[in-house]
């Protein structure tokens, strides 16, 4: 039974910390534009297939094959996905800045299926599912008889440098300055010099590279990746960021936590529970906002008369 | 906006003539549309069509006149509108396929106008018009496999339920708001379609099979209907009673826009504070909206289910209830006449777009983000109210 509970206890983390690093992206951008980006996690799920294909191309050019070849590729392809945020921004996002909020949820869902429908199509054999290999294999060490693979610890250390990257960014450097001001008031922030759409463009690179990193990992854990993961991922992300208060950061990891606890604990303890585990899952959703409208950990919305 | 008092209101013959020939060029329009099978022909037509709208952009007083030109002969209007709508079988034929579109296009007509109640009168946004469909194609389909019950009377009851969990997604509504509200009906949906998947009493993953046609004195839906010695394929029967919704659809439509209901959404639509402030019961109002939206949405999911006689949860996902989003959004919020404009459009659209193959999805996608950013008012924007004063 404690092997049990640790061994779902370890999936719980290694997961909750992939939907974590997915709904930081949503909660960024929002936080700072104001504007719901759904087609997020459609952004971060082209990580995997850019690096398939740099790893492929590196390869082919320089003979020797492996998972070097794909841990060389990731970097890269994380960096290229923070363009292409930047880019759909430039392109799309920005013009429903300043758009009723709907407009700009229903313009991000045709853009989901925009990017979904380009990897399908520019992907070699991209409608099938491609098998996507574990970043790093063998196992670290074992607690209680259950062993903790080197995969999981990544997860791990690399969502706890992350955020700690991000606070450190957001807290002490200028441009982390000049987003959080953006945030707080647009306007106001455009009074005192802060050039507004150079921090739209560091929002962007930053949310969509770290998506792009919940991506891989999120490849890497499944074992394998489809040109519609993006869907999947890009809900529960977004779940995770609106149940842990929009905007704040903790709140998202938190909701991350959260959506993937009650995910591994309805496949652990309820007979059937992996059909079940969206219905759980949204059910949850709901109970939450029922209860704190404006997330866990969100700021409650004043009305201004 | 401008008033209609500076445009010359047009005589009664010109209005006549200005009313049916718009009208017969419209019904043209999407013959040859419905017809149009190569890639050129659809580009061209969709051409005209932007063409169309820019003339509009440009000349605001071209509405202005359609407008009092239709105020002007109401009857001449309706009963043009109705020969058309009756005749329209008639001129397609035996081609079934058409005639299949049409029906389609008239129920998301129905599903959008539902969602109008929402999005378009009080602004609150609703993912769940999905769900309610399916509830009311499910609740009728099993009913008649089950029970042997009738088409007829299956239809109320469908209707009750849906309207039922309309009721019940409109609670949180009362709280939550906004980005969290579309969130919460996206979770509604989102838990209808996989409880649909996973119930075995639902048929799971297959769905539901062999759901009877419906009969009405003595002649079944699944027979060709004969008019005056023509022979019309059985689709006709299902295009004549979705075009029966579509107009009850539109009675209801309008009947809420000009009542009190209407003005008290379009007041928490302006401004929720200032709504409550006049004494307008802000939490009974938002869940009336829910449940009108959920009651004709079961309509139109019970003709669904009778009419494909097969059903599966793949018919209402969350993709189901984005498309009737952006049909309300791209037609134009708040506008009669533009949602059904836009139902109609996004219906036929993919489906003229496989003449692009593969890319069908993709040129999709890109029509829509396009329309949104050219005209993000929608179609046929949403009309300032006259209060029942001459224009």
């Amino acid at each position: 039974m404690t092997e049990l509970l640790v061994q779902q206890l370890v999936n719980w983390i290694t997961l909750g910390c992939i939907y974590a690093l997915l709904a930081i992206g949503f909660s960024l951008i929002f936080g700072v534009l104001n504007v719901i980006h759904f087609s997020h996690g459609d952004v971060a799920m082209t990580a995997p297939f850019i690096t398939l294909a740099l790893a492929q191309a590196l390869a082919t050019a320089l003979g020797a094959s492996g998972t070097i070849w794909l841990l060389a590729a990731a970097p890269l392809a994380v960096l290229a996905v923070g363009l292409i945020g930047v880019l759909l921004d430039r392109l799309v996002i920005r013009r429903f800045r300043d758009a009723p909020a709907m407009m700009a949820l229903v313009a991000t869902v045709a853009l989901g299926i925009v990017i979904r429908e380009l990897i399908r199509h520019v992907y070699p054999q991209g409608s099938n599912p491609h098998a996507f290999p574990r970043l790093v294999s063998g196992m670290a060490f074992e607690i209680v008889g259950v062993p903790v693979s080197w995969f999981a610890l990544l997860v791990v250390f690399l969502t706890v440098a992350l955020v700690a990257a991000l606070f450190f960014f957001l807290r002490m450097t200028p441009l982390g300055l000049r987003i959080r001001a953006a945030s707080e008031d647009r306007v106001v922030a455009r009074m005192m010099g802060i050039h507004d759409s150079r921090v739209f463009r560091a929002t962007f690179f930053i949310a969509s590279a770290i998506g792009a990193i919940a991506g891989l990992l999120f490849a890497s854990y499944a074992g394998v990746t489809r040109f519609d993961f993006g869907v999947m991922a890009g809900l529960l992300g977004f779940s995770a960021a609106v149940i842990g208060g929009l905007g704040s950061m903790p709140g998202a990891i938190l909701g991350g936590l959260i959506i993937a606890g009650i995910e591994v604990l309805s496949q652990t303890f309820v007979p059937d529970g992996a059909s079940y585990r969206l219905v759980f899952v949204f059910l949850l959703v709901i109970g939450v906002l029922v209860f704190r409208p404006a997330g866990l950990l969100g700021r409650a919305v004043m009305e201004k008369v | 906006m401008t008033m209609s008092v500076s445009s010359p209101t047009p005589g009664k013959g010109a209005a006549g003539l200005f009313t049916v020939v718009s009208q017969l060029c419209g019904a043209a329009y999407l013959y040859l549309l419905l017809k149009a099978a190569e890639a050129w022909q659809v580009v061209a037509l969709l051409a005209l069509l932007g063409l169309g709208f820019y003339l509009l952009e440009k000349r605001a007083s071209i509405s202005d006149y359609a407008l009092d030109s239709f105020a002007r002969v109401p009857v001449l209007a309706v009963a043009t509108a109705a020969i058309i709508v009756l005749a329209f079988p008639f001129v397609v034929g035996s081609n079934t396929y058409i005639l299949h579109l049409l029906i389609v296009a008239q129920l998301y007509s129905v599903l959008a106008l539902a969602l109008n109640f929402q999005l378009g009168s009080a602004n609150i946004p609703n993912f769940a018009t999905g769900a309610s469909y399916g509830i009311g194609a499910y609740v009728s389909a099993l009913l008649a496999i089950n029970f042997g019950l009738s088409f007829w009377l299956t239809l109320p009851i469908a209707a009750l339920a849906a309207t039922l969990f309309g009721f019940i997604i409109g609670i949180p509504s009362m709280r939550a708001r906004d980005t969290y509200l579309a969130l919460v009906t996206i979770a509604f949906g989102v838990v209808v379609q996989q409880l649909l998947n996973n119930f075995t009493w639902t048929g799971g993953p297959n769905g539901l099979v062999g759901i009877p046609a419906p009969s009405l004195f003595g002649h079944s839906f699944a027979d060709p209907l004969f008019v005056f010695g023509w022979k019309l394929p059985s689709q006709a029967n299902f295009y004549y009673l979705a075009a029966a919704l579509v107009v009850v659809a539109i009675v209801t439509a309008h009947r809420l826009h000009g009542s009190r209901i209407g003005l008290a959404w379009n007041a928490l639509r302006a401004d929720e504070i200032a709504a409550k402030a006049q004494g307008i019961n802000v939490a009974w109002f938002k869940v009336l909206a829910f449940a009108v939206d959920a009651f004709l949405a079961a309509f139109a999911g019970t003709i669904y289910a009778f009419y494909v006689s097969y059903i599966s949860p793949d018919n209402f996902t969350f993709l189901v209830s984005v498309t009737i989003m952006t049909m309300v959004i791209v037609g134009g919020m708040d506008n009669i006449f533009g949602v059904i404009a836009g139902a109609f459009l996004l219906t036929i659209l993919p489906e003229k777009l496989r003449a692009f193959e593969d890319y069908r999805l993709l040129v999709f996608g890109v029509v829509i983000i396009g329309f949104l950013m050219i005209r993000p008012q929608g179609l046929f924007p949403q009309r300032m109210r006259r209060y029942g004063g001459k224009p």
